[in-house]
């Protein structure tokens, strides 16, 4: 019974997706934030089902593989001094704010760092898309850009991990936390030490021509490394990541990437519409106003931190104030932080409409700032000249 | 020769940075899609004046044309010496050809025709201007420079059947 009306649910949200989605690409709006409300909207007409919800799940994994798979570990070793400086610069001006934030709405400690998380990471996809649709990847400040993202997300899948057990424990203390940096550092090192030792032996694995029995073999690594992760108590998302990172070094790389994407969009699309169906519109009225406070904070954390960084690398005024406002939009990683405690139901709601409604301000503002700060950063730059001609 | 400046842009492609005598900056990004992104910043800027993008063939040919293997200007001495009739041809090395899996050394040609190979064309590399010793394979496509009798010679001494003069588009 469920199965069949899963089916008819599924073809509307997907033809609801459709719709909406083309007429975010004609307004050149992300995909995400319409995602979001058009599962906002469809709540109203059938609720999330364990069959969409377990889509979901497979949405967060695909995207971590996908996101595994196209990291460059070469590049993160090439520029691993500029990487870290500029990952870490970004991470003081704004992980300690969401916490801040987090405690003063009186959440306690896994959920605080957990909203530091959500109002920390930048939408990596929303913002290399602006950056394409922009033409902005020769500007000056945009490889500092990408370092910081690449800083950021690698910094959340390690969070994650760790977060996810945190909450698989049920508290924080000392004990616990001990034992989940145990797991994770074991399930990491399990994965570098088999990239190391058996990477042409993995490359021999995977080479089948069969392109059937090639998309099976793929699904099956990716499914069961998520699946482990998730039976030793860390999160099945930082499992799919590992095995896209293990599997990014093959020959096979970019089939692997076609074979999956399919996969990828579908189940990420109902990812997002299944967030979009358990965001509460009860609470969405009350915690618009605290979204947008949020939000005016957070912008003004990252742009002030985009700027000190551009200063420290020697760009102009512009490229910093251009690099902290490309840095607004946040997105996915977002969500998949505040579905981390959807999936857990000791934890109570708010955190994630809160976070729906945020996510929503950011991305869609968010990619506006980003290609509209121009005169912003020009009337911001002509008055710092005014004053700075003062002084003299 | 100008310095250039290499960088990865992650998830994006690859930045080449040229900096040009005239302070002015040239910078190419190259899409993992395969799309080329061709940006001038002038002196002192950190916005492009001006971009281009262009498609794979579309990069290939003008590079193809700045690096002047598709027309190569000539200045008004020289081309007085220039005769009319040289010309380049495109022949294709088949399966059972006499040029098949012999040195260029061994083959004789410039002594024998009068013609030189400029540049061998191997699946996907290019080898130009190829050492004595290269070997000739099956399926290669040669480059050929010479008069029309020496190509006319050249031709019938090797028994080409195919010449590719209108896949040169």
């Amino acid at each position: 019974m469920i199965v069949n009306e899963s089916v008819l649910s599924l073809g509307i949200s997907l033809l609801a997706l459709f719709c909406a989605g083309f007429l975010a690409t004609k307004i050149n709006q992300s995909l995400i934030a319409v995602f979001i409300v058009v599962g906002m909207i469809l709540q109203n007409f059938f609720p999330v089902t364990i069959i969409t919800e377990f889509i979901a799940t497979l949405g967060v994994i695909f995207m971590l593989f996908m996101f595994g798979l196209e990291f460059s570990v070469g590049g993160l070793v090439q520029n691993q001094r500029k990487i870290f400086y500029t990952g870490i610069y970004d991470f003081l001006f704004n992980f300690p704010l969401g916490m801040l934030l987090g405690w003063l709405l009186g959440y306690d400690l896994v959920k605080s760092l957990l909203l530091g998380g959500i109002i920390y990471v930048t939408s990596s996809v929303i913002v290399a898309k602006s950056i394409i649709d922009l033409k902005r990847s020769a500007n000056p400040e945009t490889e500092h850009l990408l370092n910081i993202l690449i800083f950021e997300d690698m910094f959340i899948a390690i969070f994650m991990a760790f977060i996810v057990g945190i909450i698989n424990y049920g508290h924080i203390d000392a004990k616990n936390t001990f034992l989940v940096m145990l797991k994770t550092s074991a399930y990491f090192m399990f994965f570098i030490i088999l990239a190391r030792t058996s990477k042409k032996f993995i490359d021999r694995i995977i080479d089948i021509e069969h392109a059937e029995l090639f998309v099976i073999l793929i699904l099956s690594i990716i499914v069961l490394s998520a699946g482990a992760a998730s039976k030793i108590g860390l999160s099945e998302a930082i499992g799919a990541f590992l095995a896209g990172l293990l599997l990014s070094e093959t020959k096979q790389r970019h089939r692997i990437s076609e074979a999956i994407k399919p996969f990828q969009q579908f189940s990420t699309a109902i990812f997002f519409v299944v967030f979009g169906m358990s965001i509460d519109y009860k609470h969405v009225a009350s915690l618009i106003p605290i979204g947008i406070f949020i939000f005016i904070v957070s912008s003004f954390s990252k742009v002030y931190g985009g700027y000190f960084i551009g200063k420290k690398y020697a760009l102009s005024k512009k490229a910093g104030l251009r690099l902290g406002f490309s840095l607004i939009p946040r997105g996915e990683f977002s969500i998949i932080l505040a579905g981390v405690i959807t999936m857990n139901h000791a934890l109570p709601y708010p955190l994630k409409s809160l976070t729906g409604v945020y996510v929503l301000l950011s991305a869609i503002l968010g990619s506006i700032l980003m290609k509209e700060s121009d005169w912003f950063i020009k009337w911001f730059i002509e008055r710092k000249d005014k004053q700075t001609d003062r002084n003299v | 020769m100008s310095e250039i400046k290499e960088c990865d842009l992650p998830g994006i492609g690859k930045k080449f940075t040229l900096q040009l005598d005239s302070g002015d900056k040239l910078v190419i990004v190259i899409h993992s899609s395969g799309e080329r992104e061709v940006f001038k910043f002038i002196k002192d800027k950190d916005e492009p004046s001006s971009v281009t993008a262009l498609n794979d063939e579309e990069a290939r040919q003008i590079g193809a044309i700045l690096s002047g293997t598709y027309f190569q200007p000539v200045l008004e001495e020289e081309q007085k010496l220039t005769m009319k009739n040289v010309t380049m041809e495109w022949i294709k090395v088949v399966t059972d050809s006499t040029l098949a899996n012999k040195k260029i050394k061994e083959l004789n040609i410039r002594k024998t025709t009068g013609v030189s190979i400029t540049t061998i064309i191997r699946g996907e590399t290019v080898i130009p201007n190829p050492s004595p010793g290269e070997v000739v394979k099956p399926l290669d496509t040669l480059i050929i420079v010479g008069n029309n009798e020496q190509i006319k010679n050249f031709i019938s001494t090797f028994e080409i059947k195919q010449r590719l003069e209108n896949d040169r588009q």
